[in-house]
C-alpha cells in the first residue's frame, strides 16, 4: 500500500498505455477473424477495410457448413478426449513411481524420458507413419491419438506434482497394509487430482492443436480434425477470406471456451512443468 | 509431327459428329452385382454446380449407382495445394484412394513407382482407334502398361478481363482476329497502357507447385524457347530465348509491369484474376473457367502466350483416371467400372467431358460445343501443341526444382540465366535417375 | 490462475521434513520388491514410449543410411549425410531455422519480463485477463491465426500494404511473404506472436513467489524502480529466463505450420526451416532415407540443447 502512490508515475502511464497498445494488437487479430466470417466476400478484402459488417452474411457458413465442419469438430473433441484420458492414466501411474518408489533404473528411465520430450516429431515422421499403416490405422483417430500417448511430456509432469505428496500418508498406509493398487486409487489418485487437472486441460488443448500429427496421419474429409479441415480450406479457397475466417472462428471458439473455463488448471500446467524438479 | 497432330485433333473434334453407340458393354449381368466400396478422389475438374464444388460428381454417382447398385462410391474432393502431397502421404500410410481423377504428371510417377493397377484391359482396340491420337495414348503408358484412362483435353492459355480492357479502351491492344496470336512486343505494350491506367498485370506465381506449367511455357514462349527438345530427351528452357524470357518477367516486375508472385500460388494468381483485382492471368483454360465460373463477374478472354515470332507453343492438359492398387481385386473391378461409366457411358461420357468444359478424347462423341465461339476457338489451336513431357521420368523432381528458379530469379538470389541453367541441370538430372 | 493457489502450490511443493518415518524411509535401500512395483506401473508409460518414440527413432536413424523411397531402398552408408552438407536447401534452411530462434529468443524474453512486471501485482481477474490475451494466439492454434496474418500481408488487399501506402511510407505493394528481405521477419513476427503466452505465464508465476518484504525495504531505502528490477527481480527470476530460453528454442526449431501455411518455404527457401524441409523431403519428393537423415541432424543439435534443459531440471531450481 505505500508504494501506491509512486505507481502513478510517467514511467507507469507509459507502461500501462504500451500495455494496452500490445494488447490491442493481440486481441484485433480475433476480432477480425469473428467478424470477418460474418463479410460479404467483396468486403473482406477492401481497402480502406472495413471495420464492422455493415451488411452482415451467413453466407460464409453456409459454404463453409458444405464440408464436413461438424464432423471434423467431433473428430477434434474425440482426439483431444482419447489422448487426455490415456495421457492421464498412464503418466499418473509412471509419474507417481517415479516419484515415490525408490527403484533400480530410476534415474536412468527419467533421464531418457526428459531427453526424449525435446525430440523433433519430424525426426520420426515417416517410420511412425509407416508403422501405424502396417496396423492399419492410417486415417483413423487412432493414428493421431496413440502416438501423443507416447510422448513423456505427461509423465514428467507428474511425476513433478507426485513429489509434492507428503511421503507419511504413504508410508502410514503401507504400514496399516493396503495394497500397492488400493494406495495408489483411494490415496494418491484423490490426492494428485489438481495435476491431473492440470495435465488433463494441457493435453486436451495441446492435441487439439497438434496440426502436424494430424497432417501426416490423416487424409479423407470425413476424418479430418476442424483445424485440419480448416487448413486444408484454406488451401481449397485461396484467397476467399470471408469463408476462410468463417472457419478460423469455428476452429477457434471451442477450443477457446474450454481455455477460458479451465485457465486456471492450464496455467498451473504450464508452471508446474519447470517451478521445480 | 505438329502437323500430323493438329491434324488428327483438328479432325476429331471439328469433322465427327456422329456419336457411334459401340460403347463397352462387358460381361454385364455378373459385374452389375459386383459388391464394393471405393473411394474416389477428385481435383476440381468439373463445374460447380450452384457454387459447390463436389455437387456435380455426387450426380455422377448416383447415376452410375442406378446402373452398379451394390457400388458404395466415397467422393472426396482435393485440391491442388495440398492435395499431391496428401497422396503421397496415403501411399505412404496405404490409405490412399481407389480412384483418382488427375494428369498424367503425376500418375506417370506413381506408375513408375508401381502404386497403380494395370488398366490396360480398359484400352481396347476400339478405344484407341476412337481416341486416334498417339500423343494422348502414350502420355498414358509407363512400358507397356497403361496407367492413365483419359477423358479430356484442352489447351492452356492466358486470361484477360475483357471488360477492364474495355473501359480503359485498351481492347484494341489484343489480337482479336483468327488465333489471336501475337508478340511479346505487343504484350509490353499492353502492359505499359495497363500500368497508366493503374491496373495491375498478371501474378507471377510461384509457391507451392500447382500450375508451374502454365509459367513455363508463358517464359518459353516469349522468346521463343521450348522446355524441353523436340524428343523430349532433355531441357532446354536456358537457351538464349528462356534465359531472355525470364529477364523479360524479372524486368517487368521490377516495373511494376507483371507482379511477383512468390508468395502466392496458381490458386491465389487465378482467383485475383476472379475477383479482378489483376488484369490478366497467365494460366487459363476453359476447364478453370468452367471451375470458377461463378466467380467471374466479368468476360474473360483467353488469347495464347505472346512470342517474339509470334507463333505460340501451346500446353495442353489431358484429363484421366488412375486406380491404386490397395490390393482388393474386387476394388480395382469396380474402380474400372466406374471410370468406364464416367468416361464412356452414352449419356454420362459426352455430359461428363462438357462439364469440365474441355474437348473429348473420343472422337466418337463429336463437337460438344457446336455454337460456342469460345470452345471453337479453342478447338482450332492445336496446331500451336508443343511437346507434351509431362511424362518425362523424374518429371516430378524437375517441378519441386522449377518454383524455386523463378523465385531465384525473381529475389534476386540469381540471375536469370543462373536460375535457368541451374533448374536445367537439376531437371536433366532428374531424367538420369 | 489467481496467485493464492499458486503459492499453496508452493508450499506444497516443500513438504515438511521432520517426521521419523520419512527420514527412514530416505535411506532405505532400493528393493526387488519396490523396482517390480514399479515396473508395472510404469509398463503402460514405457510401452507407449518404446512403441511409438524409441522404435521410429531406430528405424530413422538406419533408414537414414539408405536411398529409400517407395519402390527403392539401397544402401548408401552415409551418403545421405554428405550430400546434406552439400546441400545449398538444407544449410539455408538450416540457417534460417537458427535466424529464426536467435531472432525471436530476446523479443520473446524482454517482452514477457515487461508484461509479467506490469501485471503481476493486479488483482488477479486482470491478471487473467491478460494472461488470457497473450495466450490467445496459442491456444486457438496456428491455423487460425494464419488466416488473419495472410490478410495482413496480402499484397494487394492485405492491410499492412495499405497502412504504409496511406501514411505514404511506401508506392509499391510489398510482398511481404514473397520478397527475401521481408519474409523471414514476417514469419519471426507471427511466431513471436505464438510464443509469447507461455514464458509471460512463467514469469508472472515467479515474480508472485518473491518475496515481497526485501522490495519494500529496498524501496523505503530509496532505491529506483530499475535498481530493484536489477538487484532483486533479475536474479530471483533468472531460473525462469534460463528455462524459457530452452524451451523457446525448443519450440522455435520445430517451426513448421506457420511455413507450411504462409510460405511453403518460399521464396527460394528463404523461409524454409529444417522441419518443413524434412516434410517436403519426405511427402513432395518421398526421398524418405534423405529425410530421415536430415531429421537425425536435427535431433542432434536439438539434443544439444535437450542436455542444456536436463542440465537445468535436474538442479532442482526452486523459487
Amino acid at each position: 500500500m505505500k508504494n501506491s502512490k509512486k505507481k502513478t508515475s510517467i514511467g507507469n502511464i507509459l507502461r500501462m498505455t504500451l500495455l494496452y497498445i500490445l494488447t490491442i494488437g493481440f486481441i484485433f487479430p480475433f476480432y477480425w477473424v469473428i467478424t470477418g466470417g460474418f463479410k460479404q466476400q467483396e468486403v473482406t478484402v477492401q481497402l480502406p477495410p472495413q471495420w464492422f459488417p455493415i451488411h452482415p452474411t451467413i453466407e460464409n457458413y453456409r459454404k463453409l457448413f458444405y464440408n464436413p465442419a461438424l464432423t471434423w469438430f467431433f473428430n477434434s473433441v474425440l482426439i483431444a478426449l482419447g489422448t487426455m484420458i490415456l495421457v492421464c492414466v498412464v503418466s499418473t501411474m509412471a509419474g507417481y513411481v517415479l516419484a515415490k518408489k525408490k527403484f533400480y533404473g530410476r534415474e536412468l528411465i527419467f533421464a531418457i524420458l526428459v531427453a526424449a520430450m525435446a525430440l523433433p516429431k519430424q525426426v520420426i515422421l515417416v517410420p511412425l507413419v509407416r508403422l501405424i499403416s502396417s496396423w492399419g490405422f492410417h486415417n483413423t483417430l487412432s493414428a493421431v491419438i496413440l502416438p501423443a500417448v507416447g510422448w513423456p511430456f505427461g509423465v514428467f509432469l507428474m511425476k513433478q506434482f507426485n513429489e509434492t505428496l507428503p511421503t507419511e500418508i504413504l508410508e502410514a498406509a503401507k504400514i496399516d497394509g493396503s495394497s500397492e493398487l488400493k494406495t495408489f486409487i483411494l490415496i494418491v489418485v484423490p490426492m494428485v487430482k489438481p495435476g491431473i487437472a492440470a495435465l488433463a486441460i494441457f493435453t486436451f488443448i495441446g492435441a487439439w492443436n497438434d496440426y502436424f500429427m494430424q497432417l501426416i496421419m490423416l487424409n479423407s474429409k470425413l476424418k479430418l480434425t476442424l483445424p485440419l479441415g480448416v487448413a486444408t480450406m484454406q488451401q481449397e479457397f485461396a484467397t476467399n477470406y470471408g469463408v476462410l475466417m468463417a472457419g478460423a472462428t469455428f476452429a477457434a471458439v471451442p477450443i477457446l471456451i474450454v481455455f477460458i473455463a479451465f485457465q486456471k488448471y492450464f496455467t498451473q500446467g504450464i508452471t508446474m512443468g519447470a517451478v521445480k524438479g | 509431327m505438329k502437323k500430323v497432330f493438329s491434324l488428327l485433333m483438328v479432325t476429331l473434334l471439328l469433322l465427327v459428329t456422329v456419336v457411334s453407340g459401340n460403347i463397352q458393354v462387358g460381361a454385364a449381368d455378373d459385374l452389375a452385382q459386383l459388391k464394393a466400396e471405393i473411394t474416389w478422389w477428385n481435383f476440381p475438374n468439373f463445374m460447380a454446380v450452384d457454387g459447390v464444388i463436389g455437387k456435380y460428381e455426387q450426380s455422377i454417382i448416383t447415376a452410375f449407382n442406378q446402373k452398379y447398385p451394390n457400388i458404395k462410391v466415397n467422393l472426396e474432393n482435393i485440391d491442388f495445394a495440398s492435395g499431391p502431397e496428401k497422396i503421397n502421404t496415403a501411399i505412404q500410410g496405404k490409405t490412399v484412394c481407389d480412384v483418382l481423377f488427375d494428369a498424367p504428371g503425376r500418375i506417370i510417377a506413381y506408375g513408375k513407382s508401381g502404386v497403380l493397377a494395370d488398366l490396360s484391359d480398359m484400352f481396347t482396340g476400339e478405344f484407341i482407334k476412337d481416341v486416334n491420337n498417339n500423343n494422348i495414348i502414350n502420355a498414358c503408358k509407363v512400358g507397356n502398361k497403361y496407367y492413365m484412362y483419359p477423358i479430356s483435353s484442352a489447351p492452356f492459355l492466358m486470361g484477360f478481363n475483357k471488360n477492364m480492357l474495355e473501359k480503359h479502351g485498351l481492347l484494341n491492344m489484343l489480337n482479336l482476329k483468327g488465333d489471336r496470336t501475337w508478340t511479346t512486343s505487343q504484350y509490353k505494350a499492353l502492359l505499359e497502357a495497363l500500368k497508366a491506367k493503374k491496373e495491375r498485370g498478371a501474378i507471377i506465381f510461384c509457391s507451392s507447385q500447382g500450375g508451374d506449367q502454365g509459367t513455363r511455357a508463358f517464359i518459353a514462349n516469349l522468346y521463343d524457347s521450348s522446355i524441353t527438345d523436340e524428343k523430349i530427351t532433355k531441357y532446354t528452357i536456358n537457351d538464349q530465348g528462356g534465359v531472355r524470357g525470364l529477364e523479360f518477367v524479372v524486368n517487368a516486375i521490377k516495373s511494376g509491369l507483371l507482379l511477383n508472385g512468390s508468395a502466392s500460388d496458381g490458386t491465389a494468381a487465378i482467383d485475383e484474376f476472379c475477383a479482378q483485382r489483376v488484369s490478366h492471368t497467365i494460366l487459363f483454360s476453359s476447364g478453370l473457367f468452367a471451375t470458377k465460373k461463378d466467380q467471374i463477374k466479368f468476360e474473360p478472354i483467353m488469347v495464347p502466350f505472346p512470342s517474339a515470332d509470334g507463333i505460340p507453343e501451346l500446353e495442353y492438359l489431358i484429363d484421366g483416371f488412375c486406380v491404386f492398387d490397395n490390393g482388393d481385386a474386387n476394388k480395382i473391378k469396380a474402380s474400372k467400372l466406374l471410370i468406364d461409366f464416367i468416361c464412356n457411358d452414352s449419356i454420362w461420357g459426352p455430359k461428363n467431358v462438357k462439364a469440365t468444359n474441355t474437348f473429348p478424347v473420343r472422337s466418337s462423341f463429336g463437337n460438344l460445343y457446336k455454337g460456342d465461339e469460345t470452345m471453337t476457338y479453342l478447338a482450332g489451336l492445336t496446331k500451336y501443341y508443343s511437346p507434351y513431357y509431362n511424362t518425362i521420368d523424374g518429371f516430378a523432381k524437375m517441378r519441386t526444382a522449377w518454383f524455386p528458379a523463378l523465385q531465384a530469379a525473381f529475389t534476386g538470389d540469381k540471375t536469370p540465366k543462373q536460375a535457368l541453367d541451374d533448374f536445367v541441370k537439376v531437371a536433366n538430372d532428374s531424367i538420369k535417375q | 490462475m489467481d496467485n493464492n493457489s499458486l503459492k499453496a502450490q508452493g508450499n506444497l511443493i516443500m513438504p515438511p521434513l521432520k517426521d521419523a518415518r520419512f527420514r527412514r524411509w530416505r535411506t532405505m535401500p532400493k528393493d526387488i520388491h519396490e523396482t517390480i512395483v514399479a515396473g508395472v506401473f510404469l509398463l503402460p508409460a514405457i510401452c507407449f514410449f518404446a512403441v511409438f518414440v524409441v522404435y521410429p527413432i531406430i528405424v530413422s536413424i538406419f533408414t537414414s543410411f539408405f536411398n529409400y523411397s517407395i519402390n527403392r531402398f539401397e544402401f548408401l552408408g552415409f551418403g545421405n549425410y554428405i550430400n546434406l552438407f552439400k546441400d545449398e536447401v538444407f544449410l539455408k534452411s538450416m540457417k534460417n531455422t537458427i535466424v529464426l530462434v536467435i531472432g525471436v529468443v530476446p523479443f520473446i524474453i524482454l517482452f514477457s519480463i515487461f508484461v509479467a512486471l506490469t501485471i503481476y501485482q493486479k488483482s488477479s481477474l486482470v491478471c487473467s485477463f491478460f494472461r488470457g490475451v497473450f495466450y490467445l494466439p496459442v491456444v486457438t492454434g496456428t491455423v487460425s491465426v494464419i488466416v488473419v496474418w495472410k490478410w495482413i500481408f496480402d499484397p494487394l488487399s492485405g492491410i499492412l500494404n495499405w497502412f504504409l501506402e496511406t501514411l505514404g511510407m511506401i508506392n509499391q505493394p510489398i510482398m511481404w511473404l514473397g520478397d527475401k528481405h521481408y519474409a523471414l521477419w514476417s514469419i519471426l513476427l507471427v511466431l513471436f506472436t505464438t510464443s509469447i503466452g507461455q514464458p509471460i505465464v512463467l514469469y508472472i508465476a515467479a515474480l508472485s513467489n518473491l518475496d515481497k518484504s526485501h522490495i519494500e525495504a529496498a524501496e523505503i531505502d530509496g532505491a529506483t524502480n530499475w535498481q530493484v528490477f536489477k538487484y532483486i527481480k533479475w536474479p530471483c527470476i533468472m531460473p525462469t529466463t534460463l528455462y524459457v530460453v530452452v524451451i523457446t528454442i525448443i519450440n522455435s526449431f520445430q517451426c513448421f505450420s506457420l511455413i507450411q501455411l504462409l510460405t511453403s518455404g518460399g521464396p527460394n527457401y528463404h523461409t524454409s526451416t529444417v522441419m518443413y524441409l524434412v516434410y517436403e523431403t519426405a511427402f513432395k519428393l518421398t526421398q524418405f532415407g534423405y529425410a530421415n537423415a536430415m531429421g537425425v541432424i536435427l535431433a542432434v543439435v536439438i539434443g544439444f540443447f535437450s542436455i542444456l534443459q536436463f542440465k537445468f531440471f535436474s538442479n532442482k531450481v526452486e523459487y
